[in-house]
């Protein structure tokens, strides 16, 4: 009976976050980025749950893809990567025991990062196709010069970011491991319904403000979106996908929103996703804050430069780092 | 296969990113070729002509009203421009009188339109900028302007204003009218430096634009660039202050010193309250009387030069008539060697900043590429 409990509230659990998180989006551009904009934006429904749906319905598209069966693949992987954080996250499963560790958490979280990564450098858009004849038209600068795809770009744009851009949410993740002294997630979360949530605590408070910057890297929100020079051009993911795939592309974006958010409450609130709790609401309430602070922040924001980047980054890993020297003090 | 070519394999930069000529991130079909190396860039090639339709082959014949009317769809954003300057040339040959309520009414048409096209360049350069916030408070702020030019002359984007010997009927200016636009230009002026004040108070922005496709005025200067495009880099020049229809308003030549994208983005924000200012003169001191001159007889006349002051910069059209048609037609748009000098503002930033750098000297494309001159045919 209860291995039976336990399936009902991991499958529950899992459905009550695809129902929040298709909403997510829209509620970040109708209520927030159109508020902000004075125009009247799109129907909530449109950007997670109307957009999905119809690209499931439309025809397939293939770019020239190097290899076409791992590229189609990634989008579904990338879903799954972010499925199984959540399912970690679930109280029931911390039987799993490393697979719900944060060393677990993180390499899923690396794994979605890096398919973000091949996603564009394996789409080479028709945009940038080489044409099939070399150029030397009259006036011509540099006419033998090896053409690169706009995608080749975005994904080594998507490479820094997860070697440098990622830095403050992996910092911020460890803070409660630093205060709780355990990897596991079981353990982090006794610790604090023994000792009150870590997010009351100095270490906390600095833990969370690096998380939120993290989280905004993680979703490529602006300014931190050094994939976009112009927005929605060069970011390889969305360059190429068509169809279904896009979809994926799209679900995944929500998802890890409520995922994020339910990893911020576990570690930072010791509240766990879990249907057979009231404190599911606070999970769900974090959800909802995060992508509408999200919004705030990027609609008043230009896309930064690497010059910009950088900087804006290392400040707030070294703030991440104060706040575990806190922790350990 | 590139054996007889000029260049040399040693000069060859080895990555190129291509955009175009049809791209979502090109408004308009253009081909950059980006020469980088680490991101950086160190050539850049601008082609145009992509979407030529050799506007001046089909004036040639029309009779000089027709051609007239042809001129204003060269281009969607400065058609007022195109029009008045290609009945200006009709006048010059023939020796037109225009009246002066008709020069006033032109004058407004020609600033509500700069004002349109300033406001346009602001929002599409803050879209590149990636600050979308911006970027629709401003379209906001131009949908007055837009409505404005929708009462005067019944379309939003080709209003047909000027006509051989004045303005017209249809944007005979009544008391109605100039209290709306009265009343436009206190909204627009009290946005645009509400609008002003949040941007160059903006630290992101400034330092997303500050030192970024930078022209220096000697490059200026060499490639020819006209307009705000020029007067970026510091040197005082406008057309306005010689054009006879401009001679009863006052107004300052706006310039700035760096020639970069900050210094282009400013040199718009400050000429728009300028064009507010002409805008309030011509309607508090607009002339009495007639709005079209129509006692004049069709002349031949060899070709006749004109040259105005538009948003972009410096705008040429010439043509001659014989038995009341057009021969010879050119168009000369300010884009045309605005864009040639962007080929060089974009060399030596990162890539992220040459879609900027590019976009900066507000280039129209589809207007250039439509001027281009048949030699032979």
């Amino acid at each position: 009976m209860t291995a039976v409990n336990s399936l009902i509230a991991v499958i529950g659990t899992l459905l009550v976050a695809l129902i929040v998180s298709v909403w997510l989006p829209g509620i970040e551009r109708k209520f927030v980025h159109a508020r902000i904009q004075q125009r009247v934006g799109p129907p909530i429904s449109s950007a997670g749950i109307m957009a999905p749906l119809k690209f499931f319905f439309k025809q397939t598209i293939n770019p020239n893809s190097p290899m076409p069966k791992l590229y189609n693949a990634l989008p579904l992987i990338s879903l799954l990567s972010v499925i199984f954080i959540l399912l970690f996250l679930m109280p029931q499963l911390y039987a799993l025991a490393a697979l719900t560790s944060i060393i677990a958490i993180v390499g899923l979280l690396k794994i979605e990062e890096v398919i973000y990564m091949f996603m564009g450098s394996l789409s080479k858009s028709i945009m940038s196709l080489k044409m099939p004849f070399p150029d030397i038209v009259k006036g011509a600068k540099h006419p033998n010069t090896t053409r690169t795809f706009m995608e080749e770009l975005s994904s080594l744009r998507a490479f820094r970011l997860i070697a440098f851009g990622s830095f403050p949410l992996y910092i911020a993740l460890f803070i409660p491991v630093a205060l709780s002294k355990s990897i596991y997630l079981s353990g982090i979360v006794n610790y604090q319904q023994i000792h009150g949530p870590i997010l009351f605590t100095m270490a906390g408070v600095l833990g969370a403000i690096v998380f939120f910057i993290g989280y905004m890297i993680l979703l490529n929100e602006y300014p931190f979106v050094i994939l976009k020079t112009k927005a929605d051009v060069i970011e390889g993911p969305l360059m190429e996908y068509a169809a279904k795939y896009r979809a994926y592309v799209y679900i995944t974006r929500g998802f890890l929103m409520f995922v994020l958010a339910s990893l911020f409450t576990t570690l930072f609130l010791g509240i766990p996703p879990n249907l057979f709790s009231w404190n599911i609401l606070v999970t769900i309430a974090v959800a909802l804050i995060f992508p509408i602070l999200m919004a705030i922040m990027s609609a008043f924001s230009p896309i930064f430069t690497n010059k910009q980047f950088y900087p804006v980054v290392a400040g707030v890993s070294i703030i991440g780092i104060l706040a575990l020297v806190v922790s350990f003090l | 296969m590139n054996e007889n070519n000029k260049i040399t394999e040693k000069n060859v930069i080895e990555t190129e990113v291509a955009m175009g000529p049809v791209h979502s991130a090109a408004i308009e079909p253009y081909r950059v070729r980006l020469f980088v190396e680490d991101e950086m860039v160190k050539d850049a090639e601008i082609t145009v002509g992509i979407n030529h339709r050799g506007i001046e082959r089909i004036m040639e014949g029309l009779p000089v009203e027709k051609a007239n009317s042809l001129t204003e769809k060269i281009c969607g954003i400065c058609s007022n421009s195109h029009i008045w300057n290609s009945v200006l040339v009709a006048e010059k040959a023939i020796g037109i009188d225009v009246p002066e309520r008709a020069q006033y009414i032109r004058v407004i048409m020609e600033e509500l339109e700069r004002l349109h096209s300033h406001l346009l360049y602001l929002a599409h350069g803050n879209e590149v900028l990636g600050h979308e916030t911006f970027a629709m408070r401003i379209f906001y702020i131009r949908e007055t302007v837009m409505e404005l030019l929708r009462m005067i002359g019944g379309n939003r984007v080709q209003y047909g204003a000027s006509i051989i010997g004045g303005v017209r009927p249809r944007c005979e200016l009544d008391a109605m009218r100039i209290q709306k636009i009265s009343e436009g230009m206190d909204i627009i002026e009290e946005k645009i430096l509400d609008f002003a004040d949040r941007f160059v108070s903006d630290p992101m922005i400034m330092s997303r634009i500050t030192g970024v496709g930078v022209l220096t005025r000697k490059q200026a200067i060499e490639l020819a660039a006209s307009g705000p495009t020029l007067r970026s880099t510091g040197v005082e020049t406008d057309l306005r202050t010689e054009m006879e229809a401009y001679e009863p308003f006052e107004f300052n030549v706006i310039t700035q010193d760096d020639g970069d994208v900050k210094s282009n983005l400013l040199m718009r924000v400050l000429e728009i309250p300028e064009a507010i200012n002409i805008i309030r003169q011509a309607i508090k001191h607009l002339p009495d009387g007639k709005i079209t001159n129509r006692s004049w007889d069709m002349q031949d006349a060899p070709i006749t030069k004109s040259y105005i002051e538009v948003p972009r910069g410096k705008l040429y059209h010439s043509y001659a008539l014989e038995d009341g048609r057009v021969r010879n037609s050119i168009v000369r748009t300010p884009s045309i060697a605005n864009i040639g000098a962007m080929q060089y503002a974009a060399v030596g930033h990162h890539i992220t900043d040459a879609q900027l750098a590019i976009v900066q000297c507000d280039p129209c494309f589809t207007c250039t590429d439509r001027a281009i001159q048949i030699i032979k045919i």
